[in-house]
């Protein structure tokens, strides 16, 4: 995989990855420097954070599960990138991934299959309906030319909201009220339906989800460089009447490409559920689509770009959990150094052209 | 039943107000082709400074100047990567959104922390003399805070200006034709900005009535998607900024009618009332109220002489 993504190690590339790379420094001294300002002790923050992060075998776990599903929802991104198509939806993808996963989980005969089919088919079920939901957009961008930008951002919403009618009402996914103090959440998963974990350590909740984001990664990494699919992908995205013109079925070709986005976002819903949360609840996606969104976006189009990114939001995110808990600085420093970042490789992009001696 | 009507009305209308207010200025700017996904960023930055101002000096009224401060400079910044640096412009909108949230939300922990939930000074409501006792349009109508009267009166002006004035013809020429505009003689990077400066002072208008006038505090992202709402709203009003206005009224009635239906007696779920504006919005994209024209530019920088 490496050799794929490294095949062209010159220089525009090294500049392309070296924009992401100076703006993730510069927005951390930015943070460290608002932790200073806010009158907290510097490196006990940074302690903490560490702590947080890479501290234990549960931190690392739980960090590299965190990035998981954002590595998810930017593959999928990148994919339907390369046909010119900007997915904003997986908060939404997220979402109907974990409802559709804890629907079928919590499906007697289905959480009582052998054969580790209690753990694939709410997997599958969950990529399934981020594909519909993902696919929803496709239909709508070709039948009636809907923006794609618009239109997921809007399914987004609804699905958002639909994880929130989900808990709130019995006859759906909501736990039974035994008393005015049942709270507005699904029942658990039963234990066969949970993702198995990895490392057989009961400390740390790192679960098969890993080998399931890294073979996908493979397989995106062969698809994009050397399938004819990603070629018509990288066409289309570059002149959709060409390809029609030259007979390829252009229209499901989009839809397909919004599709899979949404496939892999509703994969990360459905890992995130049985490999982590285990019932659903208002907010259950909590920002890991657009936060798998920016890791689609700052890797360039690269596989291995896409699993940096994750990697390194995934431990942002942990880190700064425990920066709160730990020295009192609020999480939502970690917020301020995401969007610095994202605004500042936005802002480059005509730099690095210029720099790159392109167009 | 005709009190509940009257307060039916009010609700709407007070939950419709960010909402008109947000996304008339959006549509300024969306008519001279910038969409600026940063509209929810920009009125929950308002809604802080405008909380923070008003708390600081004791003093609504600098707050709503502060609110309006901090959105227009949140504004220019958004205008000057969309317009001179030609920045992908969701990209901007979602970096502004993430910026916004992670730093009122460090902010008011800070400066706030202890003192959460405290009071600011908030805005009078103004009874308008001899019509806030009349039997039922008083209470519907003429006891809302001051901003509402300044807002409505301010939306009514983006309408003359953006039909009636060589401004709003040029905005709209950017929007649709920069190139043809560009020759035309008009400057499309400056309308641009003027558009995008415009949005930010309309959405530092609306988090104002949020935090000073409606909620009188603030509260960790208190906006609450009310920005994506308002762009929705846009959608929906095919971008005309009557039919516009009316979508933000539709959405307030359908999120005061969660508050209403139940003291009714009916139970229709919340969360599909909530659902209601994304699903019309959506609708209204898919082409099934008539065919929409988005700007023919939305999104797309411009540079001369490609």
């Amino acid at each position: 995989m490496t050799a794929l993504a490294f095949s062209l190690p010159d220089r525009r590339r090294l500049l392309g990855m070296a924009v992401p790379f100076i703006a993730v420094i510069g927005s951390m001294i930015v943070g460290l420097l608002l932790i200073a300002a806010s009158g907290k002790d510097v490196p006990d923050a940074i302690e903490a954070f560490m702590d947080g992060a890479f501290g234990s075998a549960f931190a690392i776990g739980a960090s590299i599960n965190r990035a998981v599903a954002l590595s998810l929802v930017g593959l999928g991104f990148i994919l339907a990138f390369r046909a010119n198509l900007t997915n904003v939806g997986g908060e939404g993808q997220i979402a109907v991934g974990g409802i559709a996963a804890t629907a079928l989980g919590l499906w007697p005969p289905i959480a009582n299959l052998p054969l580790g089919l209690a753990v694939i088919v709410p997997l599958l079920g969950g990529t399934l309906a981020g594909a519909f939901w993902g696919g929803i957009a496709g239909f709508m961008k070709v039948r009636f030319g809907t923006n794609e930008v618009i239109s997921t951002l809007l399914l987004g919403f609804v699905a958002l909201l639909l994880v929130y009618w989900c808990v709130q009402s019995t006859a759906l996914l909501r736990q039974p009220q035994t008393s005015s103090a049942t709270l507005p959440e699904s029942l658990p998963i039963a234990d066969a339906v949970k993702l198995p974990g990895l490392t057989g350590n009961s400390e740390s909740p790192l679960h098969i989800g890993l080998v399931i984001c890294l073979l996908l990664a493979i397989a995106t990494a062969i698809v994009l460089q050397r399938s004819t699919f990603g070629l018509r992908l990288r066409a289309i995205g570059l002149n959709e009447l060409a390809v029609r013109r030259a007979g390829m079925p252009g229209g499901i070709l989009l839809v397909v490409a919004l599709a899979i986005a949404g496939a892999f976002g509703g994969l990360a819903g459905a890992i995130m559920l049985q490999g982590e949360q285990y019932y659903l609840k208002t907010g259950f996606s909590s920002g890991y689509g657009f936060d798998g969104l920016v890791v689609g976006l700052l890797s360039r189009g690269s596989t291995v770009g896409v699993l940096a990114g994750a990697l390194f939001f995934g431990f942002l995110r942990s880190g700064g959990i425990s920066m709160e808990i730990m020295a009192q600085v609020p999480a939502a420093l970690t917020l301020v150094i995401q969007g610095l970042i994202v605004i500042a490789v936005a802002g480059s992009v005509i730099l690095v052209e210029k720099l790159q001696g392109g167009r | 039943m005709e009190e509940m009507l009257a307060i039916f009305i009010a609700s709407t209308l007070r939950l419709a107000m960010p909402l008109m207010l947000a996304a008339s200025g959006e549509l300024v700017s969306e008519r001279a082709g910038v969409l600026n996904l940063s509209l929810e960023g920009m009125m929950l930055t308002a809604a802080f400074f405008g909380a923070l101002g008003s708390w600081a000096s004791g003093n609504p009224y600098l707050g709503v100047a502060c609110a309006i401060l901090a959105s227009v400079v949140v504004s220019a910044v958004q205008a000057w990567l969309s317009v001179n640096l030609r920045a992908n412009q969701l990209v901007v909108g979602i970096g502004f959104n993430i910026l916004a949230l992670g730093a009122t939300t460090l902010l008011y922990r800070i400066i706030f922390g202890g003192l959460s939930r405290e009071e600011i000074p908030g805005l009078p409501k103004l009874a308008v003399k001899g019509l806030s006792d009349l039997p039922f349009a008083g209470t519907a109508f003429f006891q809302q805070s001051v901003i509402v009267y300044v807002g409505l009166a301010l939306i009514v002006l983006i309408w003359a200006m953006l039909n009636h004035t060589s401004f709003g013809l040029s905005v709209r020429a950017v929007g649709d034709e920069p190139r043809s505009a560009d020759k035309a003689g008009i400057p499309v990077a400056a309308t641009r900005w003027k558009a995008v400066l415009i949005t930010g002072f309309m959405a530092g208008f609306a988090g104002a009535f949020i935090s000073i006038a409606d909620i009188h505090t603030f509260t960790e992202n208190m906006t609450n998607g009310a920005g994506y709402l308002a762009l929705a709203a846009v959608i929906f009003g095919g971008w005309n900024i009557g039919r516009t206005v009316a979508a933000c009224l539709l959405f307030g009635a359908a999120t005061a009618l969660q508050f209403q239906l139940p003291a009714m007696g009916i139970n229709v779920p919340t969360a599909f009332l909530l659902m209601l504006p994304y699903l019309l919005a959506l609708l209204a994209v898919a082409g099934v109220v008539g065919r929409l024209e988005p700007p023919t530019s939305l999104t797309l920088p411009f540079q001369r002489g490609k």
